[in-house]
């Protein structure tokens, strides 16, 4: 089990939260709620970077199709970062990789 | 209540001329049926003798006491009025000392058919002295022997340690000081003390209509001459006989005196 | 010592020492005259008790020195004129009256009885009194003769005596109060606990009505298929997030449904009951897989995804029917995300049905759904599972997923074997996971028997 930490940046095309550890049911809901309390504008892009993301259960994908659909509500775009190939593998399954933007590589610096 | 049970449950003795006119005698505050010891073989020549103890005292049945009913005089009424019941007895000259007078008033009224004429020795309606009437005692003195009673020395004393050392024989105790003393457990006394010097029985007095013979002594500290008057003058059917005796206890004092007023007192009911 | 200034010289001694004796008893006589002037009546007056003697009827005729100190009286002032009982507390007088002299009348005599005078300086004496009835030559009572003991430290220490006594008596009762009180406490307690468990209990049952709701207690019997299921929940209340069902369509068609709704415990199971109903009437309507697994989409979302908070759940919805080939059962089924079939074929192979890229089901306004079909010949297994299974964590460490090829691989070396057998060492698989299985777990297995099997369909609701 790995303790879910979210860090924050603001680039200038929006806010980009990066998530490491699990984010399964007992820590989905702190990336939602980290998630409504940010201040993202129309035509910025909300990006969530999951390149230290240990464990994506049907919680946390619920938090990040709650997370897209926060930022479709502000107007902006949403996209995924970096996401670890087990994660890829069940977006897959589930058909979500069609809906998410994924960008390949990591926004880390 | 049956015969068996209330004679067990009072102590009751018989004796006496089986036929005889029935003489009920009935003891005091302080002591038991053996208070009459000396008048008995005088009354008992002519007449049938009951003799019993409340109970509470003497020999009757502890466990049969309450301090409900014992704590009026009713309650020992109804004493009285279970043995002349409880025996049959009918139309019974009932010989009461000092409040067992007042308690046979109060028979009477319960069971008038069965008390054919009353004799009160040393009788006082009320012990303490109030607007005009003279009882010989104060609220105050009266106090004061309640709170001795209560605090439980007066006269305990050769009895208190083993109380005091929470000796569990209570009933060996009781049976003890039964026997070598007058005396009853110390709680019930205390009740039957309260009840006895607290009674105002005066108002009882016009209720009787047998006749009664009123046997006050020439000196007594607890009923004063002034009292035995104010009991035969309630009383329209009464005669007051005045015995040359000393203290509270004539049929102890003066026992052949206390028998010949009774028996003048029966001979001429006849 | 009264017999000592009688005694005479002894004889055998010689007449001087018997002279010198002489004069040296009577140097003692004399030193004995002196201390015996203490007379018989100096002892009555002076004695360290109390003496007074009475008439009959309590008249004092003689009082001691003695006592009349300790009460303060000139002896004018009593003798004759005052009883025994005016010496008395008014509390001892009636004593005296009701007690003290009808015994001493009857008895004769009685001792250490305690009494209270009365000094005249207005104080009180407790005393402890003994009296004795004098009889005349023919047994005549003539007086009373009493002697007084000052009882002051008896009494004072019978007071303390009384006085503790009524302490512990307190302390006891006070004792026995607290200890009713904590008996109140406990069997207020045991009503609590009582009530907490009748409480528990009705929660059970209404848990267990619900549970009835989410996946039927017993699987009916299909001709022609064996069917068999594990069910697991993770929640303590045993109200899962996995789904799954069976039931007639018509003469010839069946249709099931396995899945898992996002989340867990009641929240999740509220989503599973609206989720299994919606399945069932909307494959009512139309037997075709895709079609229910739309209207399931439809209701999810317009019920949960408007109010911010996605509720969605992965599927897989099947109809089954006699094939064109005797004894064969063929299998049309629509995924929505859910991870593929897996089929243990009778001649021992084993392989994924693929449906990929059917989608989640309610998280979307619009889903596209992934369709398969398969023929089941005898002794060909299909097994539905939920991903409870495939990510269970694994390793000592709890820190790797179990994952398909896992799964493939153990029903690779299971294979072949009816849907009973399959789940059975499925649910063992399940076990030997320990804590590292921590979510619901559905299994449903769908097979047509092995030709020559005696194995009889074996509904089961475990």
């Amino acid at each position: 089990m790995f303790p879910l930490q979210i860090t924050r940046r603001d680039s200038a095309t929006g806010p980009v939260l990066y998530v490491t550890g699990d984010l399964d049911h007992h820590y989905a809901p702190v990336l939602r709620d980290q998630v409504e309390r940010l201040d993202v504008k129309a035509g910025q892009c909300l990006v969530i970077d999951l390149a230290g993301l240990e464990f994506c259960d049907s919680s946390g994908i619920t938090a990040l199709l709650a997370a897209r659909q926060f930022a479709q509500a502000a107007g902006a775009d949403f996209a995924l970062a970096a996401v670890p190939d087990n994660t890829l593998r069940i977006l897959t399954i589930v058909g979500l990789h069609r809906i998410f933007t994924i960008h390949p590589g990591s926004n880390a610096v | 209540m049956a015969a068996m049970d209330v004679r067990r449950r009072n102590n009751i003795t018989i004796t006496g001329r089986a036929d005889g006119p029935v003489v009920v005698l009935a003891h005091g505050f302080g002591c038991d049926q053996n208070m009459w010891r000396l008048t008995v073989p005088a009354l008992a020549r002519e007449h049938r003798v009951v003799l019993f103890d409340y109970v509470g005292c003497g020999g009757s049945d502890l466990s049969a006491w309450s301090r409900q009913r014992y704590s009026s005089l009713e309650g020992y009424a109804r004493d009285v009025a279970e043995v002349c019941e409880g025996l049959d007895l009918e139309r019974v000259t009932f010989v009461g000392h000092s409040v067992s007078a007042m308690v046979g008033v109060l028979a009477a009224q319960l069971v008038p058919d069965r008390i054919g004429a009353l004799v009160m020795v040393a009788p006082s309606p009320c012990y303490i002295d109030e607007d005009g009437y003279r009882g010989g005692f104060t609220a105050a003195d009266i106090d004061e022997l309640l709170v001795s009673l209560e605090s439980n020395y007066l006269g305990w004393s050769s009895a208190m340690a083993p109380v005091i050392m929470g000796n569990p024989e209570r009933p060996k105790l009781g049976q003890e000081l039964t026997n070598s003393f007058c005396a009853t457990d110390p709680d019930i006394a205390r009740v039957f003390a309260r009840t006895t010097f607290l009674s105002d029985s005066r108002n009882d007095l016009k209720s009787v209509t047998v006749p009664t013979l009123v046997l006050e002594c020439s000196q007594d500290v607890i009923a004063p001459r002034e009292v035995g008057a104010y009991v035969h003058a309630a009383i329209p059917s009464s005669r007051l006989v005045t015995l040359a005796a000393t203290g509270h206890c004539p049929q102890l004092s003066a026992p052949e005196a206390t028998s010949q007023a009774v028996l003048d007192f029966l001979s001429a009911l006849r | 010592m009264m017999c000592l200034t009688g005694e005479e010289p002894e004889s055998t001694l010689g007449e001087n020492e018997a002279r010198h004796g002489t004069e040296q008893d009577a140097e003692l006589d004399a030193a004995f005259t002196v201390l015996l002037e203490d007379s018989a009546e100096e002892l009555y007056e002076s004695a360290p008790c109390g003496y007074l003697s009475t008439m009959l009827d309590g008249t004092i005729a003689k009082i001691n020195a003695t006592l009349l100190d300790w009460l303060g009286l000139r002896r004018e002032a009593v003798v004759a004129r005052m009883r025994f009982a005016d010496l008395l507390t008014v509390g001892g007088k009636l004593y005296h009256e009701t007690h003290f002299a009808p015994l001493l009348r009857m008895r004769g005599e009685l001792h250490g009885i305690a009494l209270e005078m009365t000094t005249a300086g207005g104080g009180r004496l407790p005393v402890l009194v003994s009296s004795v009835i004098k009889h005349g030559s023919e047994g005549e009572p003539l007086l009373v003769r009493t002697t007084v003991f000052d009882a002051s430290d008896r009494r004072a220490y019978e007071q303390e005596l009384l006085r503790r006594r009524h302490e512990a008596e307190q302390a006891r009762a006070e004792a026995e109060q607290a200890r009713a009180e904590a008996e109140r406490a406990r069997a207020e307690a045991e009503r609590a606990r009582r009530q907490a468990e009748a409480d528990r209990a009705e929660l059970a049952d209404a848990l267990a009505a619900l549970q009835q709701a989410l996946v039927p207690t017993s699987l009916p019997v299909v001709p022609g298929l064996e069917t068999a299921v594990h069910y697991h929940t993770a929640s303590p209340v045993r109200l899962g997030g996995d789904f799954y069902d069976l039931f007639r369509l018509d003469e010839r068609r069946w249709a099931f449904f396995l899945g898992d709704v996002s989340g867990k415990g009641p929240q999740a199971a509220a989503v599973t009951s609206l989720t299994r109903y919606t399945l069932r009437a909307a494959a009512l309507l139309d037997p075709e897989p895709a079609t229910a697994l739309t209207t399931l989409n439809a209701v999810l979302h317009e019920r949960y995804a408007a109010d911010g908070d996605p509720r969605y759940c992965t599927a897989i919805v099947g109809i089954a029917e006699p094939a064109a080939d005797p004894g064969c059962i063929t299998i049309r089924l629509a995924s929505g995300g859910h991870p593929p079939a897996l089929l243990l074929r009778a001649d021992g192979q084993t392989d994924f049905l693929p449906t990929p890229g059917g989608m989640l089901v309610g998280a979307l306004p619009t889903a596209v759904f992934t369709t398969a079909e398969t023929t089941l010949a005898p002794g060909d297994t299909m097994l539905l599972y939920t991903d409870g299974l495939t990510e269970a964590r694994t390793g000592p460490r709890r820190d790797s997923l179990y994952g398909e090829a896992a799964l493939r691989a153990f029903a690779a070396d299971l294979a072949p074997a009816g849907p009973q057998q399959a789940i059975n060492a499925l649910t063992g698989l399940l076990t030997s996971f320990g804590d590292g299985l921590d979510d619901d777990t559905a299994l449903l297995a769908l097979g047509v028997p092995a030709l020559g099997s005696q194995t009889r369909p074996t509904p089961d609701g475990t």
